[in-house]
């Protein structure tokens, strides 16, 4: 059972990457300008050497053809030029990607620690005072635009109270090398003198930009978590252990939790690929070197290699976070097996 | 004084009207519809009632103050921006773009998506089963991705914005459409209906519409507020409408030069955003919660 | 509940807490000083560019120059050059050079000799000779010099010996002094480049440079930060700052929020409407410096209907030039009539000044048979420039004064890098730029803006090549005799208001704001700013 469901599973993840792919083979096709230079990212093409390119493109040849070739590209790890720096898309991405990652992690992170015990908290002492205000500050910042929300923050902590700077990662000054791409892992790994101060304004650099992240997720968990918890508090075993004689605490731990918790997991995935938007934005305000800044420039800039190669990899990690929670999901919860 | 009844008599008011006396009880949701009833009115009239012409530079007035503030004038309630524009005829003219916009791309994709979901909803097997595949690829990219996505295709601009936000709420709708048609159809009465000799459009029309529309309102609601958010944030990131167009997220991002100079430039368009989107989702929760009432009823 | 509430605010508290504290921090982060630039460096090497983003960041940090130009009079200084001088006929110069100077040693080169006269040579014979191994390397462009038509000028560079180079020239020129004081003549590594060429990577020459300048590269993170730190052997003696960061932040507002929260020490082009609120704050300040500049409008005049003179005399009399004095510059810069700012030598003061007439470019418009206007593009820079703060904002005033006579504009921008390009591919209508002084010489404004030659290598962005400019231009080179020469440049200017191939605007005092705890940053009128004498108090 459980092996026909993963099997499932794959196949609709091939059958989704293929899709993807597709979408970014046709972008070269569907952007303005020569589709030669869309392909190779190159923004002189020399007479003499058109020819050869068409043939290493295969763009002489039929659609199905050209699709292949692409693949095959993708696969080796040509993914074109950037317009700009004519330096490869892909070595631009994998230099840009690690501090998106980090940003979303330590958002989702603070996103969970705040958001369940408030979820929980809400769902308990529904109709008390504080169930009240938080159902209120979860609507609110539901309903606040994350840029407009980020520069109120940068106005009162950055500009008026001065003790959180407005952008970068860490401050320049400091000469961290980078070995894996994530900040306070790679001032861990390096021989510097001054690492607790590095990593004490690396963590303020971070402050911000997560909290301006976490805040949509964590009223998503805020809410999910009250529903989800409510829902059981209602069913029959909790009123079962109730009449057993178990404690309120005893029974939110033993029964409630477990049950509650589940379909959060699930939303985890989801929160996710929100997340990866949201960084987009946040990235351009903080100006945090990541891929949705870099996403977004290449967007201004009208450079098409750069934007291809960007679709696909946030396309791509998206659907596979999305995947994985689920499969992740159905591994803790027998019932949704069935689907 | 309680109501004197003469004899007993069974109340029985139709769906519609007990919705709208568990909306009632709800005073968050009572004032979110407020709130909702003034833009949707801004957005009708401002052409008409904007103080000043929006695009107007007055090379004269540059960057006033509010009026509540000394160096403010009264004719410019909210003051000028940095071109000599009238900030409160701009905001105005502005809900136009960010809320009208809104509207219609909640409107233009609800129809597409009726039309597709009703496609969807109707048919079975191995069409189904593609589609529901393709419809769950698209589910899972979300809406602002998917616009960005789209707007860097066919190039910025307010057009180009308003397709790409009414693609990008579609999976949504068709997933919620496809749903409560398919949960629709497992009714009796349907089946009633077939037996009766109803063909698939008589049954779409008279049958399965009436019922999911209230479902379609709440669906609507909520896009309505991702729609106003993505419109602003596209407009923000300068890769939806364009300047001189006065949408509230063009002009937040205008004013970030001004942040020292004039922050009320930054915070009216944001407190307008917040506010509309807050209505949005108060009448959208106060719906849900109405509808759970009477259920309950 | 409330217990793991205030466990989590203890460790965030804490984070903030310690933030405050600054325990023991190395030399190269408590001398080390941020300046943050508006934009990315094209090249590492100033032979290369013309932007004056890019010369800022790179010239006087990690080069020198056979000479300099003092900044108060404009006289030229010894610099790599101790001693120079000229034969009669005013077509060779000798220059000794200075002993013991220095190159860079980084992790990538470590120089074996000294500065010697085979730098000097291999500098500028891979500008002149086109079968130098390096010439085409990266390119093969050189604008400024190709817009000043060095390749015609100088003959030969000649090492004859160590410490001596002679210049052969095939006419004599006054301006070839100040030309060899310019940013654009730095002087590079001759080893360095044997050693790279050797290795098979040429262009690293101009990305991972090796100069004689104070500070020597360290890293560069693409749109993010340059890294330098000192050069311990510098020949004019060691900096006192050790690190040297230029954060690339583009956007304005950030920049200066950057410098009210300290993140920066220094911040280039400060917005003009905010000086006022820096001027109020005791821990910034404004440093300001008469600028040689010229913001102006140009016309594409090989594209219809710029072509014709009379549609660009009614365009000059379309704008109003006050309004943007006031909107654009609030009121720090002084209106243009020439492109010569009052400053110089050679300026026309009795010129008469173009006037806003909107019902007499409506006439010339009808008389050059566009009565109904028409569409053209007004191509605005995305970055704030010493000679433009907002050429978006300027774009927008000027759209609304050319509707008033039937001309619908509208305004085009790109990033900075592409807009350059798209520029010297001359795809524009009419573009917003402008241009700042290299030298205290006169045609250094005419030549690299307005000549055939600066058309052919895409710095004219009037795309105008008119001989008869061209030939007053160079005749006032031929001749030493400063008041012959102004006669030249004086018609030269009314010549330049007849055809009307680009509007003067404005020309704007430079403006630059520091934490006050900076000291030592020099605005340097003819040529990019100079860090070497910063210091930092604490």
């Amino acid at each position: 059972m459980m092996l026909h469901y993963f099997l499932r599973r794959c196949f609709l993840i091939s059958f989704v990457f293929v899709a993807l792919t597709v979408l970014a083979f046709s972008l070269s096709y569907l952007f303005p300008g020569d589709v030669l230079t869309n392909v190779s990212g190159l923004t002189e093409i020399r007479p003499e050497q058109r020819q050869t390119l068409i043939k290493y493109y295969a763009l002489d040849q039929s659609l199905l053809q050209q699709y292949i070739a692409y693949l095959n590209r993708i696969l080796d790890g040509e993914w074109g030029l950037s317009f700009s720096s004519q330096q490869p898309v892909l070595s631009e991405i994998i230099a840009v990607f690690p501090a998106t990652m980090e940003l979303a992690s330590y958002a989702l992170l603070l996103s969970f620690v705040l958001g369940i015990p408030l979820g929980l908290f809400a769902a308990v002492k529904a109709d008390s005072f504080f169930g009240r205000l938080i159902s209120g500050i979860t609507l609110i910042a539901y309903s606040i635009p994350i840029f407009w929300w980020a520069l109120l923050l940068i106005m009162l902590f950055s500009l008026t109270l001065g003790v959180l700077p407005t952008a970068g990662r860490i401050s320049v000054l400091f000469d961290i090398p980078t070995t894996t791409g994530f900040m306070l892992p790679d001032i861990w790994l390096s021989d510097i003198s001054y690492k607790s101060e590095a990593i004490i304004d690396a963590l303020r650099h971070l402050l911000l930009p997560a909290v301006v992240l976490a805040t949509f997720p964590t009223t998503v968990m805020i809410r999910f978590t009250r529903d989800s918890m409510l829902a059981v508090l209602e069913q029959s075993y909790i009123k079962t252990a109730r009449a057993k004689g178990l404690s309120r605490a005893q029974v939110l731990y033993h029964h409630g939790l477990r049950n509650a918790l589940l379909p959060v997991i699930r939303q985890i995935g989801l929160q996710f690929s929100t997340l990866i938007t949201l960084a987009m934005i946040t990235e351009v305000i903080f100006s945090w070197p990541g891929i949705g800044q870099w996403l977004l420039d290449s967007i201004y800039q009208r450079n098409y290699p750069a934007i291809q190669g960007g679709l696909l990899i946030v396309s791509c990690l998206v659907i596979v976070v999305n995947m994985l929670t689920e499969i992740l999901h159905t591994l803790f919860n027998p019932l949704a097996r069935k689907a | 004084m309680r109501k004197f009844r003469l004899y007993f008599e069974e109340q029985n008011r139709g769906p519609l009207t007990q919705l709208w006396q568990q909306f009632q009880r709800q005073h968050a949701a009572v004032f979110g519809l407020v709130m909702f009833s003034f833009f949707l009115l801004l957005t009708l009239l401002a052409p008409l009632i904007t103080p000043h012409n929006p695009y107007l530079q007055n090379p004269d007035l540059l960057l006033l103050a509010p009026s509540w503030s000394d160096q403010g004038l009264v004719q410019y309630p909210f003051g000028t921006d940095d071109l000599g524009r009238d900030l409160m005829s701009r905001l105005m003219k502005g809900a136009t773009y960010t809320f009208g916009i809104a509207l219609v791309t909640v409107l233009g994709s609800l129809l597409m998506g009726i039309a597709l979901g009703a496609l969807a909803g109707m048919s079975r097997g191995v069409q189904s089963s593609i589609f529901n595949h393709v419809l769950d690829l698209a589910l899972t990219i979300p809406s602002l991705l998917l616009a960005i996505i789209i707007v860097a295709v066919l190039g910025p601009g307010l057009w180009n914005t308003t397709w790409a936000i009414m693609l990008a709420l579609l999976p949504q709708f068709v997933h919620g459409i496809r749903n409560a048609i398919q949960d629709t159809l497992k009714q009796d009465y349907v089946a009633a209906y077939r037996l009766d000799g109803a063909s698939n459009w008589q049954v779409l029309r008279y049958a399965v519409l009436p019922n999911i529309w209230e479902h379609l309102t709440v669906m609507a609601t909520m896009a309505l507020s991702t729609a106003i958010l993505d419109i602003a944030a596209l407009g923000f990131l300068g890769l939806g409408a364009q300047a001189p167009t006065s949408e509230w997220g063009v002009m937040i991002a205008d004013a970030l030069d001004l942040i020292y100079l004039a922050p009320w430039a930054i915070a009216l368009p944001g407190i307008l955003v917040f506010a509309a989107v807050l209505s949005v989702n108060l009448v959208g929760d106060g719906l849900r919660t109405a509808m759970k009432k009477r259920r309950e009823n | 509940m409330i217990k793991a509430l205030l466990s989590l605010m203890v460790p965030c508290g804490s984070v903030l807490i310690l933030s405050a504290c600054q325990p023991d921090i190395p030399e190269t982060i408590q001398q080390g000083m941020v300046y943050c630039a508006e934009g990315s460096p094209e090249s590492f090497n100033p032979q290369r560019v013309t932007s004056g983003t890019t010369i800022d960041a790179i010239s006087q940090q990690l080069y020198d120059r056979l000479l300099d130009i003092d900044p108060a009079t404009g006289e030229l200084l010894s610099a790599l050059a101790t001693d120079w001088r000229l034969s009669e006929d005013g077509k060779t110069y000798w220059f000794t050079l200075r002993p013991q100077v220095q190159f860079h040693h980084t992790g990538f080169f470590s120089p074996t000799r000294a500065f010697n006269a085979n730098d000097v040579t291999f500098t500028f014979n891979r500008i002149l000779q086109s079968d130098h191994p390096y010439h085409g390397v990266g390119g093969g462009n050189y604008p400024y010099f190709q817009s000043v038509d060095w390749g015609s000028l100088v003959q030969a560079v000649v090492a004859e010996n160590s410490n001596t180079v002679r210049f052969e020239l095939t006419r004599p020129d006054s301006s070839f002094l100040s030309n060899l004081a310019t940013d654009f003549a730095s002087i590079l590594s001759a080893e360095y480049a044997a050693a790279l060429l050797q290795q098979g990577t040429p262009e690293l020459l101009d990305q991972r440079p090796i100069g004689t300048g104070p500070f020597f590269f360290k890293e560069y993170k693409k749109d993010q930060f340059i890294r330098y730190y000192r050069h311990p052997e510098y020949w004019r003696g060691k900096t006192e700052l050790t690190q040297l960061v230029f954060d690339l932040v583009p956007d304005n507002a950030k920049r200066m929020a950057k410098l009210l929260t300290h993140e920066c020490d220094v911040v280039a082009y400060p917005r003009n409407a905010e000086l006022k609120l820096i001027t109020e704050r005791p821990d910034v300040e404004v440093q300001s410096q008469t600028s040689m500049n010229v913001g102006f409008w140009a016309f594409n005049t090989k594209k219809p209907p710029f072509d014709n003179v009379l549609v660009r005399k009614a365009l000059a009399y379309a704008i109003n030039k006050d309004a943007i004095l006031d909107a654009v510059y609030f009121g720090y810069a002084d209106k243009a009539k020439t492109l010569l700012p009052p400053t110089s030598w050679a300026f026309y003061h009795d010129l008469p000044e173009q006037q806003y007439d909107p019902v007499k470019a409506k006439e010339l418009l009808a008389q050059a048979g566009y009565p109904q206007g028409f569409r053209m593009d007004i191509w605005a820079m995305p970055v704030q420039r010493l000679y433009n703060p907002n050429a978006l904002k300027m774009a927008e005033l000027m759209q609304a004064d050319l509707a008033k006579i039937g001309v619908r504009a509208s305004v085009v921008s790109f990033e900075w890098n592409s807009f350059r390009r798209k520029l010297s591919e001359y795809e524009h209508d009419s573009v917003l730029i402008g241009w700042a002084a290299d030298n205290a010489d006169p045609d250094n404004f005419f030549r690299p803006l307005l000549s055939c030659s600066a058309a052919e290598s895409g710095s004219n962005r009037a795309n105008w090549c008119d001989p008869n400019f061209d030939n007053l231009i160079n005749q006032a080179l031929l001749t030493a005799d400063i008041k012959q020469r102004r006669s030249f440049y004086l018609t030269a200017q009314l010549y330049i208001d007849e055809q009307m191939p680009l509007v003067s605007i404005a020309h704007s005092k430079r403006f630059q704001a520091k934490s006050v705890k900076v000291t030592g940053v020099t605005i340097n009128p003819y040529g990019g700013i100079s860090m070497a004498a910063a210091r930092k108090s604490l």
